[in-house]
């Protein structure tokens, strides 16, 4: 990724001086932190000129709970049964970037059945995460047919989940050195039929959301990102890639079996919240595909872990590396130094929600009509923990 | 606006008639899946309360309690896991480190009770309908957090050992040896194992921080004979070392030797750093093996003056004469009793108690007196022609060729017995040269002799025959050779009880001719040097000493240790058994100053 | 002997002969912890002895059809003497060795007899000695050929 370092007319952008309240021409309004609109546990505290926003400040801190520091004193394996908690829809991105980076560090290599393991695990959680997302988008525009379907049918792959790694939601199944297990026997029939149905309810979903006059009206010029924005709000994934920009880590920069998985790399033109939300539906259906492709791939024998020291006593020897995957939201980053003792020294996750959430939202918001509001921060796609690690 | 877009909308009708996803009524069961982390499964009776579930985890929701049921058993703590589901995350860290394999999750998740309490409970030992549950997480086959094979230790190839006396096993490499430290549980069962409570999982430490020195100090506290158990230790550690119940033990016994090796004997008064403030007290010792010395050893630094009586000329025992030295070289002996000796301990050689001095001598001269003078006659296997000219004792040989003797074996030999001795024996033969059977009354798997020992014998060229009892040790036609009659055996469960016992099959009857046989048929005490008296005072059972609390015999001032008072018969009891006594005569001696929980603490006698 | 309470008195007065006999050699054993081991050996011959007693009285019934295991050990062991510095090896020796010999000496009796109640009895007193044969080889085994 090329980062622009000169000017930009897209960095002129500065939240407009807060208008003065006490004129009684504007509204002050609090949107959360428990707020069925917002992703998850942030607020937005908005100024209304009747139903139009004028400024939008955000605020986060509700769901902090120190994951970055747990993890300074823990012991290498006891941490990733941590990192899931950092992005509750999709824990196995940082199970496998702190994996990865612990891996990195100490000269691990995975043998290839856990990396097609591996690759299934993140594509699975890609899937379920954004069937969950197209019905919170569909239910944030006050449709809530879709949303009982999407998250109806995320439960089928939940249950793949539960099969595969033994847990619904905080799987803890890519653990340092490989996976913690083979496929169960008949998994991959089950997993082929119940991408089949994921398939058709897809189909379903585009006739009945994308197809929908309410849903174009309300989301077509919602929220546009240009592409003059993208590098220097930090815009990445789906966000990206809708306003034109052909970026994906898993084609740019592969990694686990990417490369050899036959895939392109999907983008879109219409950078508002349909062309993102249309992007989104693509991806979806692409996931589908490259879960197929691990399923017609994936060894079924041999080691599905590295040869590993004693856990109990394990230390990693000293050293630095960033790690990264292309999750649904885009580049999720771990970042992680070690100093050769029992612990890390320290790790920094890279959440893309950080910047979405934040400066990206505080910007799109201004001069949105407020019952968009919701509908605009959830085509953004953004998790609040994994703001506040 | 298309009318296309007004229309599709009420498409979703179609998915009306899905079958829904949901149940019906909250009541309606849905089991786990058959991997689902649910709720623990302990198989108590497997589990041996290692502990490593409460080591890994994160969320201190596992503590190791007492349940009563499995106090006492050998190679197990007595402890089990309690859970605090309040705690718990249900990661199963615990079940993928078990070395048991013992702990498990059933699919169960859903658990209502009102008493918060029961939400702390211990899996295996409370009673829950889940314990027998056969679905739920297990630990995969193939998936290990610690690595489940030992370090090969370098041996001379079987070929290659015969040709000489030398070391058969080679030592570690320090990256070997901090491998084989790594693969430690820290679970403490092989300290409450060993006789001599030797703190391993601190070694092993003190390998892994690369800290040999403080190794050394650690393996000082309960025992001064580190260089000889690193090699010929029968390591009942490692036979209940919780990593060799899936894998392999940690190879306990290597590990000890390594430390030593890396050590060189000059520094080690810089190191242990014994500082002796004398106390004024006179000890006598009686046999300068492992058991005195070892006594000599911490009642020295208790400041006592201690004398020891040796009736051979050097000092080691059993461990000298009895131990070939491609199992443990003089020199790694001698680095042991060197540092002893070198604190001031008198040893008086080729002194025969009951000879050259006399026991009651001795009750008067000393405050105290320490025998353990160990098995040093063989015993006879009573058949008939026994009293041969060619029939020697196992014993005899292993002394002749520690001490350099010929032990005149010829070149096609016999060794009778199953221990230690009888295998020694069959490799020393193997060594001078000579074809080697060994004829033993029961089965290879009841052999007493430690298990490396058979192995090893085996490659190294020996024939074992097992099921045979000898009944003749006949005359030859030439003089130089022996013959012997024996019979096949059947092995018959005893309905009274106790292991099968070899029955004579009298119609398979062989009778082979060897240049000579070696009986190792095991060894007896010699308490002869005691006057008639002292022998009823000391209340000898079955030739040997039942030594009461702190080793202390009938007499008072009398302590007992060693092969001849108990039932092991190995160098870590023995050496064990000096330091428990040791500890003994400074309560006697000095009983203000004792305090027995200190002793246990720092294992330095008070 | 030609009645079954001659038999049985004959035995028991055997039983109480062999204990007097290690009562004795224990009066004048030296060897530490010997005069123990011989005591027990006493013992259990007046264990022997009241077993035959209860036989006697009708209480107890032999067993003369009930197999018993023959290790066959002291068969092929040279006589020791029972001299006053016996060690436990010879001792268990001797025992072994007495034992055997009342067994010899009733199951040969037994063979020259025509199948009657008193035949029987003697059967069943060699079973008896048979059985105290496999205590005391039991006990050479377990003690004396322990690591062999």
């Amino acid at each position: 990724m090329t980062l622009s370092t000169g000017h930009s007319a897209a960095l002129d952008f500065a939240q407009p001086e807060p208008p003065d309240l006490s004129s009684g021409k504007y509204v002050k309004l609090w949107q959360g932190p428990q707020h069925p609109g917002i992703t998850g546990n942030m607020s937005l505290e908005l100024v209304l000129d009747g139903d139009t926003i004028v400024s939008c400040k955000t605020h986060v801190g509700y769901l902090h709970r120190g994951f970055e520091k747990l993890m300074e004193r823990r012991s290498f394996i006891q941490n990733f049964t941590v990192v899931c908690r950092i992005a509750v829809p999709e824990p196995t991105f940082n199970e496998y970037l702190y994996s990865h980076a612990v891996e990195e560090i100490s000269g691990i290599e995975v043998p290839e059945r856990a990396i097609w393991l591996r690759t299934m695990n993140l594509e699975l959680m890609r899937l379920a995460s954004f069937l969950m997302w197209i019905g919170g988008q569909s239910g944030a525009f006050g449709q809530y047919t879709v949303p009982n379907w999407t998250l109806a049918y995320r439960d089928y792959v939940l249950d793949l989940f539960e099969e595969m790694t033994g847990a619904r939601i905080y799987h803890m199944y890519i653990v340092p050195g490989g996976v913690r297990a083979g496929l169960p026997d008949g998994f991959e029939e089950r997993a082929r039929e119940i991408m089949k149905g994921a398939e058709k309810l897809l189909d379903q979903i585009e006739r009945v959301m994308f197809n929908n006059v309410v849903f174009k009206a309300r989301s077509k010029g919602l929220g546009i990102i240009t592409p003059d924005m993208v590098d220097p709000y930090g815009i990445v994934g789906p966000n990206a890639r809708a306003c034109g920009l052909a970026r994906d880590i898993r084609k740019d920069e592969p990694y686990l079996a990417y490369d050899r998985l036959d895939f392109e790399t999907i983008s879109g033109n219409e950078a508002d919240a349909y062309g993102r939300a249309y992007l989104r539906l693509q991806e979806t259906r692409q996931s589908i595909n490259l879960i197929r492709q691990c399923l017609d791939h994936a060894p079924t024998d041999g080691p599905f872990q590295a040869d590993m020291p004693n856990v109990l006593h394990w230390k990693v020897p000293a050293g630095e590396t960033y790690v990264k995957a292309e999750c649904t939201r885009g580049e999720y980053g771990y970042y992680m130094v070690t100093d050769g003792s029992e612990f890390v020294r320290r790790v920094h996750v890279r959440g893309p929600s950080y910047t979405h959430a934040i400066a990206v939202m505080e910007r799109l918001a201004v001069g949105t009509n407020i019952a968009d509001i919701a509908g605009l921060m959830v085509s953004l796609h953004t998790y609040p923990p994994e703001i506040e690690r | 606006m298309n009318l296309r877009d007004l229309l599709s909308p009420f498409f979703v009708w179609q998915r009306a008639f899905e079958k829904p996803y949901t149940s019906i009524r909250p009541t309606i069961d849905r089991p786990g899946a058959p991997a689902y982390r649910g709720f623990h499964i302990n198989v108590s009776e497997e589990c041996v309360g290692c502990g490593s579930c409460h080591s890994i985890c994160q969320n201190h929701a596992i503590d190791m309690v007492p349940a009563a049921e499995f106090e006492g058993r050998t190679g197990d703590s007595g402890l089990r896991p309690r859970f605090d589901y309040g705690r718990c995350c249900w990661c199963g860290l615990c079940v993928d480190i078990c070395t048991a394999a013992s702990l498990r999750m059933s699919n169960e998740y859903a658990w209502i009770s009102e008493d918060p309490d029961e939400f702390h409970f211990t899996a295996g030992v409370d009673d829950k309908p889940w314990q027998n549950n056969e679905h739920g997480y297990r630990r995969a086959e193939g998936y290990h957090l610690y690595p489940p094979k030992r370090i090969e230790m370098d041996m001379l190839s079987p070929d290659e050992s015969v040709q000489s006396f030398e070391e058969v096993a080679r030592g570690y490499s320090e990256a070997q040896a901090k491998l084989e430290a790594d693969r430690c549980v820290e679970c403490g069962i092989c300290v409450a194992t060993c006789p001599a409570h030797m703190d391993v999982p601190d070694y092993i430490h003190s390998i892994r921080d690369g800290d040999y020195e403080k190794g050394l100090q650690l393996m000082y506290r309960t025992n001064p004979f580190p260089a000889t158990c690193g090699r010929i230790c029968t390591r009942r550690c490692e036979s209940v070392c919780p990593v060799g119940i899936l894998g392999e033990p940690v190879a306990i016994r290597w590990l000890k030797r390594f430390i030593v090796d890396q050590v060189d004997a000059k520094d080690y008064p810089r190191i242990l750093n014994d500082q002796i403030i004398e106390s004024g007290h006179r000890v006598a010792i009686i046999g300068a093996g492992p058991g005195g010395l070892s006594a000599a050893y911490y009642l020295r630094k208790k400041g006592h003056a201690v004398t020891v009586f040796e009736a051979g000329e050097t000092a080691g025992g059993m461990l000298r004469y009895g131990v070939p030295s491609y199992r443990l070289p003089d020199a790694d002996l001698d680095k042991d009793i060197a540092y002893i000796v070198s604190l001031g301990v008198d040893i008086r050689y080729n002194t025969r108690i009951g000879k050259d001095i006399d026991f009651e001598q001795l009750l008067q001269d000393y405050a105290a007196v320490f025998l353990s003078t160990g098995l040093s006659v063989p015993s006879n296997m009573r058949i008939q022609g026994e009293d041969h000219a060619r029939v020697l004792s196992g014993l005899q040989v292993l002394a002749d060729v520690a001490s350099g003797r010929d032990p005149g074996i010829g070149s096609r030999v016999a060794v009778i017995g199953g221990g230690n001795v009888a295998m020694d024996a069959a490799r020393v033969s193997r060594r001078l040269g000579a074809e080697v059977t060994i004829l033993y009354r029961r089965r290879i798997a009841d052999m007493p002799a430690d298990e490396e020992e058979i192995h090893e014998s085996q490659e190294e060229g020996c024939n074992i025959v097992p099921q045979a009892i000898p009944v003749e040790i006949i005359a030859a036609d030439k003089p130089q050779q022996v013959s012997i009659k024996w019979g096949e055996a059947e092995m018959v469960q005893d309905p009274t009880g106790g292991r099968p016992r070899p029955v004579l099959q009298e119609d398979r009857m062989h009778t082979d001719t060897y240049d000579c046989i070696i009986s190792a048929i095991g060894q007896g005490s010699d308490l002869d040097f005691l006057s008639k008296e002292n022998q009823q005072q000391l209340a000898i059972e079955w030739g040997k000493f039942t030594p009461g609390e702190y080793q202390q015999s009938a007499l008072q001032k009398v302590f007992v240790g060693g092969d001849v008072a108990n039932r092991t018969a190995d160098a870590i009891s023995a050496i064990e058994d000096g330091h428990h006594a040791a500890r003994g005569i400074e309560r006697l001696l000095n009983p203000d100053g004792f305090t027995a929980t200190q002793t246990d603490n720092t294992g330095e006698p008070a | 002997m030609n009645t079954v309470d001659e038999i049985l008195d004959y035995a028991i007065d055997q039983e109480q002969q062999a204990a007097d006999f290690y009562e004795d050699l224990a009066g004048r054993v030296e060897k530490g912890g010997m005069k123990e081991i011989l005591m027990e050996f006493s013992a259990e011959e007046q264990r022997h002895k009241q077993r035959l007693l209860a036989v006697k009285s009708g209480e107890h019934e032999l067993t003369p059809e009930q197999e018993v295991l023959d290790l066959k050990i002291s068969d092929y062991l040279i006589d020791v003497d029972a001299t006053d510095d016996i060690s436990y090896q010879d001792a268990l020796i001797v025992a072994m060795k007495r034992e055997r010999a009342a067994y010899k000496l009733y199951s040969d009796m037994a063979e020259k007899l025509p199948e009657s109640h008193l035949r029987k009895v003697i059967l069943g007193l060699a079973k008896e000695e048979a059985r105290h044969k496999l205590f005391f080889e039991s006990e050479y085994d377990e003690r004396v050929l322990r690591d062999n």
